[in-house]
Formats: C-alpha cells, structure tokens, sequence
C-alpha cells in the first residue's frame, strides 16, 4: 500500500515535469531545437551608390579578389596554421609577421573604470581600446587578408589556393563587392563621402540578437553619409538557413533568401561644382603660403540659397577617400593625423572658428529686431571705442547708416551698440527681470551655436556666449576641466596663456560688456563652421527661411524606383520685417557694389549687373599670432531673381578675409555662372531639378543610348557609303558597291 | 507396452484424458488462461513501442536496422527466457536460487577480469564476441531479488518476523554483489541493489527500529562517500552538474550537454510530437546513447506527450501489476519476489525517465523494455516472467 503510494507519486512526478517541458515551457525548447539544429549563412549585401545630381557616381562597388582565412580552423590544427601562412605570405607577396597581426584575433580586455554619475562615483567593467593590428571583427567568421584587384594574377592566385585545399587549409579566396570612392571630375570629397569599416562590437551590442548574427561580419558606414545614411545604404543580407547535424553537417536547406542590394543616394553634391570648390579652396591655401602664412586649412560651402541643398563642401587639405584610416598602416595613419589641418576632420561643417565680421548681418538683425538700432537710424562709427580701435586702426566715419557700417565693415559702430545692450541687461537683471540678449537670440536663430540639422555626422554646434553658458562654463573649467585657475598658478608668469588663465580664473564667470562688443563684430566666444555661415546667409538671401541644410536629394531603389525625395527641412524663419531683410540684403550687395565696399576690388572683375552678388567679409583675429582666420560669404544669383546660391570660404592663419578669401570666393561665382571664360557647372546657373537615371535605370539607359548612337554611326556609314562608293546611284542604301 | 502399464492406465483413481498441450494450455485451469494478461499486454505493448523508438534513434546513424534486427532479437531471446521463467514452479526455482547467485556472482568477477570490457566509464561487460556482450549486474539483479526472498521467508513459517540474523544475512548476502559492482563501478546498479534491498526488507514485517536504522545508514554513507572522496572526480562532476544545470564551466557544460539535449528534445515533441522519424533533434543526433539510456527522449520529441506519457502510464501499469500479484500472493516468497521486482522496476523507471527529464542526476540505467540493450531485457523479462510465475500459481 505505502509502496503503492509511493510509486504512484514519483510516476505522478514524471507526469509533471513531462507536461511543463512538453506544453509550459514548450516554446522556448521549440526555438532551442530551431537554433540547435539550424545555422544561418549570411552572404552581404553590395552597399547602394551614391551618385551626384547628375547621376555622375561619388561611391560605387567594384569587385575585388577578397582572400580570406578562417582563425578557428586554424587554431584546430596543431600546427596552429604556421607554415600554411608562411606559404600564404610567399604567394601574396607580403611580410610573414603582417600577415599574422592581420589574422591574429583582438582580445578584448576588460578593466574597472571609475566614472562620475549623478549619484557620485560609481565603478563599472568596460572593455578597454583595442590593441592595434590585429582583427576586430567576429573571430568565427574568416578573416579577410588581401583585397586585390581582378587582374589575371589576383584570379590565378585565386585559382591556386581554390585548387589547393590542402596547402592552404581555411583559407578561401573569392570575388566580392569592395567600396568604391571613383572622385568624379577629380573630386574629393573624401570627408562628406565618409567610409566604411568592419561593424563594431559596441554597434552590435545595440542590436537584438538576431540581427547581431546577421550584421555580424557586414560593414557599416563609420563617417559621412556612409554613416547617416548607413540604414538606406546597407540593403539587407541574404540569408540561407541550413539545416545541420550534431556534428555541424549541412542536411538540408530551410529558407534562402536573396541579398538585397541596399538604396541609391542622389546627392545635391555636384561634381563639377566639388572639383571647382575644392581647386579654389586648395588655391586659397597656397596663396597664403606664397605669402608666407601659416594657413594650416581652408574650407569651402556653395548652399543653393533657395532649397537648402549643400551643392559643394570642400575641406582641405584631406585624405584619399579610397584610403581611408581603416585601410591605414598605423604609421600612415599617425603621419596624416598629426599633420597641421587634421586631414580627417571636416573644416566645413565639423569644426568652428570665430567668423569675424560676417556675423555683423547678424548681430545687426538683433540689434533691429529688439529696438536698439533702427536701419533708418544714424550711428556713431569712432575711431576708438574705449580702448578698443577699429580694424587696423581705421579712423572714423563719424554718424553712418547701418547700410554704411556694413560696407565699410566699421567695428566702433558695432561696439557702441554692444555696450548699450549689455547696460540695458545689466539695468534688467538689476531690476529683477531676465536679460534680453537680443543678438544671442537672434544668432540661435540663424543657427549659430545649435545643431546645424545636416545629415551628416558630427556637424559643429559652434558656440554663442551668453550670461548663463558663461556662468556654467566657468563653473565647469576654473578648477576642475581644463582648469584655468591651476594654469594661472602653473604656467610661466607673465606668458601670454598664463595671463589668460589668471583672468579667466578670476573674473571668467562674468559676462562683461567686452565680451557683448566682441560677440557683436564675431570675435571671441562666437564660433561658427562655415556651413552655419552660409545657412544663414541663405536665410537673409532666401527673405528669412533658415533651413537645415541636406546633401542627399533623394533615395532611389537598386531598380531606380524613387524612394524618397528629401527635402531640406525648414529649421525656422528670420523674426525680421520684410522691409529690414531687404535693407539688410542691399547693405551686403553694396560691400560688392560700392566703391568703399570691403569687397568691390576683389569683386572688379565679375559682372556683377548680370549676376548680382552680396557679401560680407570677416577677418577673425587669432590670439597670440598676427594672421587671421579670413572669411568670405556671399550669395547671389541672376538679376531680377531672389538669389540662388550661397558661397563661404574660409582660411584658416592666413591675412584678411577681402584678400585671402575674397578672390577665391568670386572665382567660385564665375564657375557657377561661367563668366570670365570659364565654363559654367550648370546650364543657365541652376541645379537640376530632375533626379538623374540611377543604378538598373542608369544602366538601361546607358544601353539605350549605346544602341542609340550605334544606330547613328550605321545609318550615317551607309549614307557615307552611298554617297561616296556609288556616286552613280544616289538612292542606293545598299554597303555593297555594284561591280 | 506391458501388461502392467495397461492396468496402470486403467487405475480406478479418476484421470484426466491425455490431451494436446494446446488445449492443456488453454483449459480452464491451464496456464494460458491464468496469465496476468494486463501485465503482458503493457510489456508487449512497452516491447513494441522500444523497437520502434529504437529504429527512430538509430536510423539517422545510418546503420541500416541492424540495432532494430539485434533488439528484435533480444525481445524474442528475452521472451524465451520469461516462459522459461514463468515454466517452473517459483517454489522450485527457489531450490535454485543458490545456483543463479552463485552464477551471478562468478559473473560480476569475471567482469573485473580481464575478460570485462568498459563501456561509458563503467567497467560492466563480459564481451562475448561478435558484437554481443552482457552485462551480469543484470542478472544479479534478479538474483538478488530471489535471493533475499528465499532468506527472508525460509525460515519465517511458524514465526511472525525475520530474526536479527535473518536480517544480518540478507544484508551479507546483498554485499558481495555490491561491493563487486562498486569496483566496475555501475552507480545506477547499486541503487537498484539499495532499493530493493530496502523495500523487501520493509515489507517483509521486520521492526520500524530497522526501518529507521536502514535510512539512518544509508544517510550516513551519503556523507561518508561524499567527505571521503570515495567517488570517482566524474561522479562528483555529475551531480555537480545536475544541481548546477547553468553551470558555465567546461566540465558541467560537458555533462549537462546531454540532459540539455534530452529536455530540448522532449520540450520540441509538444503535445502530439514531431511524427516518429521526423524528430530533428534525434535525426541530428543530437543526444548522445539515444537508443539506450535516452531512448525516453525519442518518445518525447516525436511521440509528445501523448506517446511519452504512455510510456509512463504503461510503466506504472507494469508497476501496479507487479503490486498487485504481491498482494495476492500465497506464500511470502513469492509477495516478496514480487514487491523486490516491483522496487527493482520503480526505481529504474524513476529514474531513467527522470534524468531524460532533468528531475534526476545522469546513471547508466536502461528504461526496462524500452531501451535497446540486450542484459537489460533479458533480466527484465526474467522478472516478468517470475512475476508471471507467481501469479499462475496463486489460487484464486
């Protein structure tokens, strides 16, 4: 009985466990059986093209004979893969040891960092920086070692090492997609383009299991629109799911699916427009070395003023958008990183600089927008304003109009006013209310000091100083951060650095009047790329629309089907009448047009009744050197019409914006336009506005074509041959001469 | 034919007429007729459902059905053996059960000669060329059950409960076949051994006291063989392993590879199973000894729960049968050989269906009937038959 009993539990106990594994938990061990018994094989999909407005390509595929080694078999054998790499370099014609840092697989090192948390220190386990050389990538997936292109050697290598399993064990070698920069018209625009690299742990980690398996051994954009638009350009791999053994076996196949080919770009990047910019931006540098300057780079935007499109950005000096750091030798990489104008930073829209007088349209904008100035108003123009003197010590002009104060550029005129404001804001907060701070308003506005919204990566915010990011950066860097107040104590007394230091110690959470004067002519705290520059000039040329600027123009599938149109989004509009934009406008088409103009010498030469232009010089001075970081922005278009383009130049140490920027800037004007013989970029001086044939349509229509002219030449050959062979019967179409 | 024999014949003591053994068996009162068909019914259905479970498992090993061949063969040799069991009278047999003993005995020393082969780490087989090999654990298993019976209703006619000595000499005469086992070593083996002596002991009326002192022991040898190190590193590995089933470490994750893989196989049958031969955890072999000790998890990925929970209400009915003829019984030799086979079943079905589970640590212990196995079936259908013995001969 008890042993009944008994019994009949325990059978009542497997009965249990037998229905939780079999109908509870039954999902969970369906999956594990799935997984257990099926292995994915993921084959890449080929990246999308970026082409130009025309359809001329920036970024390409090409095949390439990839030969790949696989670390685990190696690691199986008890030779650990030696000699078949000794043998391996011998045929690839590369040095043994590079070869194996190359497939020698990244260990990952964890270690306990310290780090400041809202709720104090706290100690977390990172993975600290990789080792260099070595590979980074999955360690179960091969290794590619060699990337060549598919000459008759790279494919008899190929065949050597696919007829020779046994020599090269885990080795494989096979013609694949590698990205191709092909630098239409002898354009960089390596920094824009951006690049690819293997995916990275930490990109991974964001991912859901799943598609960790399937993005594990693809590439992902790491800068530039290979980056922003990494999602559109990927496609999708194809998976082959195969049923296997314990042993790993292959027994049959689940489900293949195709690789997808990721989407098109078209970009407003005009090649031709690129290759001009980046000539004269390089121009302006060895300008300004022939005249001894340091001009260490020089950066470049054309922004169509009327859709926000960025039709060229250049940055100089840059790397070979077909050598990219990841395709680097480290010592190749530290050379080009430590050169002076950082070659991988984009100076256009990632880094930013003082713009000097260029900001004065704005700060002008302020001052109208919250009554301290009226544009129908006369103002002081001094000589020296307190301490301060004008640019390069100009006398002064006495009581001028704005219009006057911004052809002449006259700093004392822009001071003045500066300290108004700041005394209405100090009498404000004294009298409990909130500062104004109307030109820091109106700058945020413009863009300046925010996100610029470009779909690229990385893009400059610039800076605005008011009273309160004064305040908190002084509380962030007098002692702790870049600790001004210990260099004040450190650094050689009496130095120029140290003297800065201590001043900022001291009095460096105030917002002086100084700083209101020096905001107003765009030196000091302001600090703009000169993408933000020409997104706001943009919005004085265009009457107001400040938009976010875009270099893709639209998305198109591998078929040529439209995806997407993008259109530059529209950030915000001017807070100004009509009336004062337009003042505003005349104001800097009279720096080109007026005799006392800041830029009517350099702009001489250009026809500018045909095609008006407006422009401000900025001329930022550096501390502690004499050269100067020298801008030109400008816009213009055709007479009779709202502008169409704006273009900004800036060198970086180099002498003053009218000399240094200016005539590159006007060169640009006459590309675009084609005058002074020069060839123009656009037909009648507009972009297109039809997106060009991309991808199968490009090539259906290449064919088209090809046929088309082939069918030209036959037709005109036997006109050729029917009228010269057989004068005596004209209406012969016949090739073959009569005997 | 003489004279004499005619008179013989024609004896005035009433006798039956001389019939055939077909209608002998099937009279009334023949043996046919007095079988525990429900018994035989749920073994011969358990037989069946093993073959088939046996041709899922080894199919993909793509051997042919040569293991289906051999276990046919070792059903049909078996099935000889319980009505050779079932034949002779359980009262006679126990004349006998010195001579089994003895032979069992002689077998598990050969084992350790170097006439034993290993297999899995247990050193427990006597190979006997062409592929065949037994295993004589097995046998003493049956040898012991009838062993113990004998001495614990021998000398019990007339008295109510088995003396000191009694006791002491069933614990003697279960010793030398587990201290023999021990050094193969066959752990599953000596559970068996330890629940059957167990079990026979308490039902054959012995005191509580002993009752208590038999668990009190065994307690105190769990530790000792725990502190003394008196176990095998692998056997200290398994039970680690069984009660760390997420252990990452390399040696856990070795052993808990195969209950792992078991479950996964089970939990992937559902409801209604897979279909038999279409299992993709048993067609990618993925659990090792599959058509042996983890032939439970065939059933479950193919048969679900349906086929599997037949095997464990099939293995409960044998059970229940098992009980049942104990319970009625004539004699106590025989509710003890009952009760002792019953122990002996109960355990082994527990716990082979339970590590298939993951409820119980991994031994090497067939499901009787089910898994392939030549020993193993014949001892089990030796036990059936002896059940089937006992039963025969109880009047009802």
């Amino acid at each position: 009985m008890v042993l009944g009993v008994l019994i009949l539990s325990l059978l009542a106990t497997l009965m249990g466990r037998l229905w939780y594994l079999q109908v509870k938990v039954a999902p969970h061990y369906r999956v594990a059986a799935f997984q257990n018994q099926v292995r994915d094989v993921v084959t890449q999909a080929p990246r999308g093209q970026i082409v130009d407005d025309k359809g001329r390509p920036w970024v390409t595929n090409k095949t390439a004979v990839v030969i790949t080694v696989d670390r685990s078999e190696l690691n199986q054998r008890a030779d650990k893969g030696v000699p078949m790499l000794h043998r391996l370099a011998h045929l690839l014609n590369t040095p043994y040891h590079k070869l194996h840092q190359q497939t020698k697989i990244c260990r990952y090192p964890k270690r306990h960092v310290r780090i400041h948390t809202k709720s104090g220190p706290k100690t977390v386990v990172r993975r600290v920086a990789l080792p260099a050389n070595c590979y980074v990538g999955d360690p179960t997936q091969p290794i590619p070692v060699s990337q060549a292109k598919p000459t008759i050697a790279a494919t008899r290598r190929a065949i050597h090492i696919q007829e020779m399993p046994d020599q090269f064990p885990g080795v494989d070698a096979q013609t694949t997609a590698v990205r191709h920069y092909p630098r239409p018209q002898g354009a960089m625009a390596s920094t824009i383009l951006g690049y690819t690299a293997p995916i990275d742990q930490s990109t991974l980690n964001g991912m859901s299991p799943l598609r960790q398996d399937v993005y594990r051994n693809s590439k992902v954009g790491v800068s530039g629109l290979e980056e922003s638009y990494n999602k559109q350009l990927r496609g999708k791999p194809g998976i082959r799911q195969i049923t296997v053994d314990h042993l790993g076996n292959p027994t049959g196949v689940v489900k293949n699916t195709a690789p997808r080919q990721g989407n098109d770009l078209v970009t407003h990047l005009d090649a031709k427009a690129q290759a001009a910019l980046e000539q004269e931006v390089q121009a302006a540098i060895d300008n300004a070395h022939s005249s001894g300057l340091t001009a260490d780079y020089a950066a470049g935007v054309v922004l169509n003023a009327r859709n926000g499109g960025i039709v060229a950005m250049a940055s100089l000096p840059t790397y070979n958008p077909n050598r990219p750091p990841p395709t680097l030798t480290k010592p190749q990489y530290t050379h080009l990183q430590n050169q002076p104008g950082h070659p991988f930073l984009d100076k256009a829209y990632g880094s930013s600089n003082p713009p000097g007088s260029t900001f004065k349209p704005i700060s002008a904008s302020g001052l109208i927008h919250d009554g301290t100035m009226s544009v129908n108003g006369a103002y002081d123009c001094p000589t020296t304003f307190g301490t301060r003197t004008n640019f390069e010590g100009e006398s002064g002009k006495g009581f001028i109009s704005l219009h006057e104060a911004l052809v002449i550029s006259c700093d004392t005129f822009f001071f003045a006013l500066g300290a108004h404001d700041w005394s209405r804001d100090a009498q404000l907060i004294k009298d409990g209310h909130q500062p104004r701070e109307g030109v820091q308003n109106i700058a945020r506005a413009y863009g300046y000091g925010e996100d610029p919204g470009v779909d690229l990566p990385g893009a400059s915010y610039g800076h605005i100083a008011d009273r309160r990011n004064t305040k908190l950066f002084w509380q962030q860097n007098a002692h702790r951060g870049l600790n001004y107040c210990k260099g004040a104590r450190t650094r050689a007394r009496g130095t120029m650095l140290q003297r800065l230091d201590a001043e900022f110690c001291r009095t460096g959470y105030i917002f002086l009047p100084g700083d209101q004067e020096n905001e107003d002519v765009g030196q000091g705290t302001v600090l703009a790329s000169p993408l933000q520059v020409a997104t706001a000039y943009a919005a004085i040329a265009n009457g107001g629309t400040v938009f976010e600027p875009r270099v893709v123009k639209a998305i198109v599938s591998p078929t040529g089907k439209l995806i997407k149109r993008i259109k530059a989004p529209v950030r915000g509009h001017i807070p100004l009448s009509k009336y004062d934009l337009t003042y505003l406008r005349n104001a800097l088409y009279g720096v080109v047009n007026e005799p006392s103009g800041t830029g009517h010498g350099v702009f001489a030469p250009f026809p500018t009744g045909q095609y008006p232009i407006g422009g401000k010089t900025g001329t930022a001075e550096l501390t502690g050197t004499n050269e100067n970081g020298c801008w030109f922005a400008s816009f213009g278009g055709p007479a009779g019409q709202k502008p169409q383009y704006v273009t900004v130049i800036e060198v970086d140490k180099a002498d003053q914006g009218a000399v240094s920027s200016a005539p590159y800037v006007e060169h640009m004007w006459e590309h675009l336009y084609g005058v002074n013989g020069r060839s123009a970029i656009f037909n009648n001086g507009v972009p297109p506005t039809t997106l060009p044939k991309v991808g199968a349509a490009a090539i259906k229509a290449r064919v088209a074509r090809k046929q088309a002219r082939r069918a030209h030449r036959q037709a005109q050959r036997s006109q050729s041959t029917a009228t010269g062979s057989t004068p005596t019967s004209p209406t012969s179409t016949s090739g073959t001469s009569p005997p | 034919m003489s004279e004499w024999s005619e008179t013989a014949r024609s004896s005035p003591i009433p006798r039956r007429r001389p019939e055939s053994l077909a209608s002998r068996a099937l009279d009334r009162e023949g043996f046919l007729r007095q079988l525990d068909w429900v018994l035989l019914g749920a073994v011969a259905v358990l037989c069946v459902m093993g073959l088939a479970l046996v041709w899922a498992a080894t199919k993909p090993q793509g051997l042919g059905p040569s293991y289906l061949k051999k276990d046919a063969l070792n059903v049909i040799i078996g099935v000889m053996l319980a009505v050779l069991a079932a034949s002779v009278d359980y009262r006679t047999l126990r004349a006998y059960t010195p001579v089994l003993y003895g032979a069992s005995v002689l077998g598990l020393i050969t084992v350790l000669s170097p006439l034993g082969q290993t297999v899995n780490g247990a050193h427990s087989w006597i190979g006997l060329g062409g592929g065949f090999e037994i295993q004589p654990a097995e046998f003493a298993k049956v040898a012991v059950v009838l062993g113990l019976a004998m001495l614990l209703s021998e000398k019990r006619e007339g008295t109510s409960e088995p003396t000191r000595q009694d006791i002491l000499l069933c614990f003697a005469f279960s010793a030398i076949p587990i201290i023999l086992i021990l050094l193969q070593p066959d752990v599953g083996s000596i559970m068996v051994f330890g629940i059957v002596v167990f079990g026979m002991l308490a039902l054959s009326g012995i005191e509580g006291r002993w009752i208590v002192g038999m668990l009190l022991v065994a307690l105190l040898a769990f530790f000792l063989i725990a502190h003394l190190h008196l176990l095998h590193q692998y056997q200290i590995d398994r039970f680690t392993a069984f009660t760390h089933p997420n252990a990452t470490d390399k040696t856990a994750q070795t052993i808990n590879y195969n209950p792992q893989q078991a479950q996964i196989a089970i939990g992937h049958g559902g409801l209604f199973g897979q279909g038999l031969g279409n299992g993709t955890q048993t067609n990618g072999q993925f659990v090792p000894e599959q058509q042996t000790d983890f032939v439970f998890s065939v059933a479950g990925e193919e048969l679900g729960m349906v086929g599997a929970g037949l095997l464990v209400l099939l293995s409960g009915l044998v059970l229940y049968r098992a009980l049942r003829i104990a319970r009625l019984a004539e004699d106590r030799f025989g509710m003890l050989v009952a009760v002792g086979i019953a122990c002996w079943f109960a355990f082994q079905v527990f716990e082979n269906i339970g590590m298939n589970l993951g409820v119980m640590p991994i031994t090497g212990l067939p499901l009787p009937f089910v898994s392939y196995g030549g020993t193993s079936m014949f001892a089990s259908m030796i036990a059936i038959g002896l059940l089937q013995n006992v039963y025969i001969r109880t009047q009802r």
